[in-house]
């Protein structure tokens, strides 16, 4: 049985020439075949499930390739010249959906926000309203659109009838009906939805936050304004740059939300991204719904990278 | 064990992903089309054996094909069907890339219009010309399953897409229910006003149902027949006199449609009616059995919208021959499909189905007991103009030009809203 001390001798023992020369030429890397087994389940399903349809999603976009046929033409850049500049169908969904994306950003950061500052303290009706807050994250998006969907209906549907009910008639609306609304009420639907879930995000962000600060604060005589600028904003600032960045993927996204609460296919005002690349597929011109997805690709990871940077929002000292 | 350098298994790795780029790069299509694109294969011949699946989106009447799946097997001892159920709207979209393959159906049915363009490209459907089955059915209802000289399917529903009349509620109100002209429609529409009802419940708010409408008020007034495929074509506009004649008519409507219609769904339209609270629902026939079921016990009639404006009207109303059965050329159990399909159009069989679905058939000498189909049989005799939006075979021009009428309703005036459909048709040309 070799000593520690034994060991440490050999290590320090001086090598001999041949034995250096031998280990420069044999990489120090060099490790059992077998370990490379363990990745390659995962590289294969990436390649099968990953890499593959994308490259091939890069491929149909430079066709005129309808979905089925044999025959197809290579068409270069041609697809996405199309959705610019002679397609407004797809320009339509583009502008909705950056109003969407707008919209649900600001209400849902702010709303999920102020939810995490009034639920934070762990006391018996917090918790109880913090589950029903969210309670509509666990359901699935099909089950919230059609719920909605009957909200806003305008003759049977609960909003107009909660108004009927107490003397507002004059305030029902046609809700999706309405196509300078429609849009609106589905980021309305698409907040109530996801707010539940950023404010768990918020919660455990302000939770992480010493009581000592405040209470300093609080000697220094700084109002809850002040405190909330001072101390909590830096705080939660690293939370708030995830929420914004989860929110505006899943607005870019919206797609079983809005197919489900507005129908298929969804009506113009409603026509997002996603439910047009649907629509296209659909209409079996699949090199140009792979364009359209390609320019889908690159506009979320253009906004996803552009609010890392504009959004660098870390807590003071770091 | 022999060792590798990390160099070397970056080499086999990056082996992998060459070859899943190169597999990426086939050619799009190259290793589809079952069949071959190239046109019908013959019906096949032998035994009528095997697991055949039997692809449709109608799940509402899946109980009724279980009862004929049973009677078909009782026949063919070494047969089984199973049904594969999508709804419409995934149907519509993704039908083809289920079948092609053959995965799914082996006897399947297709929406008349665009999917059945594409099938047939595709090559997917047999020639059934010389089957037991197209024997059975009405020469002149065949059409819409032909491609040529070829019949790929068999149209076996025949549904009328116009306005379902609630018979109790005209009569309270004294309401005409074959107005000659669009004078005359108005009239009636402002009679069943004045009893207190909402004239017409129009899902304006599902733009496959609430296109339906777009049927009646196109059919006298385009100036030829194919006039949806002429405005795809760009040979017609929506531009046109005779198209916003027809948008000035949807406008004409729009004091007689519930409130808020454009945002009304399906389901809820559905409900004013059997209600009782409409006295007209303008979808179609194909909503029969769904207004039974929510629990409409009168009387129920079709009114044709005449948008004729000096009682000359061409069409008195408007049919679709739809749900088109075909057999895949790709199916390994070719000879029960088309057995399958043989049953389902034998009178007895497709008598069956249409009683207890609540839908008339193209199939000859059907004897239908059901109330509500003898009481619309006459209108298998009437003259009646093929459903046209289903010419149209590009969906976006489809959609575009049918919301031109729903902007209409919601106080577009018919000009822009003309102008706005042309738009995209021509984008689309």
């Amino acid at each position: 049985m070799s000593t520690h001390t034994g060991m440490a001798a050999k290590r320090k023992a001086p090598e001999s020439s041949a034995e250096a020369a031998t280990k420069k030429r044999r990489s120090p890397t060099r490790v059992n075949p077998a370990l490379y087994l363990f990745p390659l389940p995962a590289v294969a399903v990436i390649a099968f499930f990953l890499v593959m349809p994308t490259l091939q999603a890069f491929q149909y976009a430079v066709t005129d390739w309808n979905g089925f046929s044999a025959a197809f033409n290579y068409v270069g850049v041609d697809n996405f010249i199309r959705a610019f500049t002679k397609d407004s169908l797809f320009t339509n969904a583009l502008t909705n959906n950056l109003k969407f994306v707008l919209l649900v950003v600001i209400a849902q950061t702010a709303f999920s926000l102020l939810l995490g500052l009034l639920l934070t303290k762990n006391s018996r009706g917090s918790i109880l309203l913090r589950a029903l807050f969210f309670f509509p994250t666990i359901l699935s998006s099909v089950s919230v659109a059609f719920i909605w969907k009957f909200i806003y209906d305008p003759n049977f549907g609960l909003a107009n009838s909660a108004l009927g009910a107490v003397g507002l008639g004059g305030l029902q609306g046609p809700y999706l009906g309405d196509n300078n609304q429609a849009l609106y009420w589905v980021a309305v639907t698409q907040v109530w939805f996801h707010a539940g879930q950023m404010m768990v995000v918020y919660i455990a962000g302000l939770q992480s936050i010493p009581r000592e600060l405040y209470e300093a604060a609080e000697m220094d005589g700084a109002n809850k304004w002040q405190q909330f600028k001072s101390i909590t904003w830096p705080f939660v600032a690293p939370a708030t740059s995830i929420v914004v960045a989860y929110t505006t993927v899943q607005s870019f996204k919206a797609f079983d939300l809005i197919l489900g609460i507005a129908g298929n296919p969804p009506k113009s005002s409603l026509d997002i991204l996603s439910t047009r690349i649907y629509s296209t597929f659909a209409n079996s011109e699949f090199g140009y719904a792979a364009a359209q997805s390609i320019i889908f690709m690159a506009m979320i990871a253009l906004v996803t990278w552009l609010q890392r940077r504009l959004l660098r929002l870390t807590p003071k000292g770091e | 064990m022999n060792q590798i350098s990390r160099r070397q298994a970056m080499a086999v790795l990056g082996a992998l992903g060459l070859g899943a780029t190169a597999a990426a790069c086939a050619g799009p299509g190259g290793s589809t089309a079952p069949g071959g694109a190239t046109g019908p294969v013959a019906p096949a011949t032998g035994d009528i054996t095997g697991k055949v699946s039997f692809a449709h989106w109608r799940g509402e009447d899946k109980a009724v094909f279980d009862e004929l799946i049973k009677r078909f097997v009782a026949k063919n001892s070494g047969v089984e069907v199973v049904q594969d159920i999508s709804t419409s709207n995934d149907y519509n979209a993704q039908g083809l890339q289920k079948v092609r393959g053959a995965a799914i159906g082996d006897a399947f049915a297709t929406f008349r219009g665009a999917q059945f363009k594409n099938f047939g490209e595709a090559g997917i459907y047999t020639e059934l010309k010389n089957s037991k089955a197209v024997g059975n059915y009405q020469k002149g209802l065949l059409t819409a399953g032909q491609s040529g000289d070829s019949q790929l399917g068999l149209p076996y529903q025949v549904v009328f897409p116009m306005p379902m009349a609630n018979t109790e509620l005209f009569d309270k109100a004294g309401a005409e229910l074959a107005p000659k002209d669009w004078d005359a429609f108005l009239a009636m529409c402002e009679k069943l006003a004045s009893s207190g009802v909402t004239p017409i419940s129009w899902p304006g708010g599902d733009v496959g149902n609430g296109g339906q409408l777009f049927n009646c008020m196109i059919a006298n007034n385009a100036p030829v027949d194919d006039m949806c495929a002429q405005i795809e074509q760009g040979k017609l506009k929506c531009t046109d006199d005779w198209f916003i004649r027809m948008l000035n008519q949807y406008k004409d409507l729009a004091p007689f449609l519930q409130s808020n219609a454009t945002g009304t769904a399906v389901e809820p339209a559905q409900n004013l009616f059997s209600q009782g609270k409409a006295a007209m629902l303008a979808t179609g026939s194909y909503h029969l059995a769904a207004v039974r079921n929510l629990g409409a016990k009168f009387p129920i009639e079709l009114v044709f919208p005449n948008t004729s404006t000096d009682g000359n009207a061409k069409y008195e109303g408007v049919y679709n021959a739809t749900f088109i059965l075909g057999v895949n050329s790709a199916s390994k159990h070719q000879a029960a499909a088309a057995a399958w399909i043989d049953f389902l159009s034998e009178p007895e069989n497709a008598g069956y189905y249409a009683n207890q679905t609540a839908q008339h058939v193209s199939v000859k000498d059907v004897d239908y007991t059901n109330a509500d189909l003898k009481r619309l049989s006459p209108w298998l005799d009437k003259k009646t103009a093929l459903a046209a939006r289903f010419q149209f075979l590009n969906l976006d021009v489809r959609n575009a030009v049918e919301a031109s009428a729903t902007a209409v309703i919601s106080g577009t005036s018919p000009e822009q809203a003309a102008e706005a459909a042309q738009k995209i048709v021509d984008e689309r040309l």
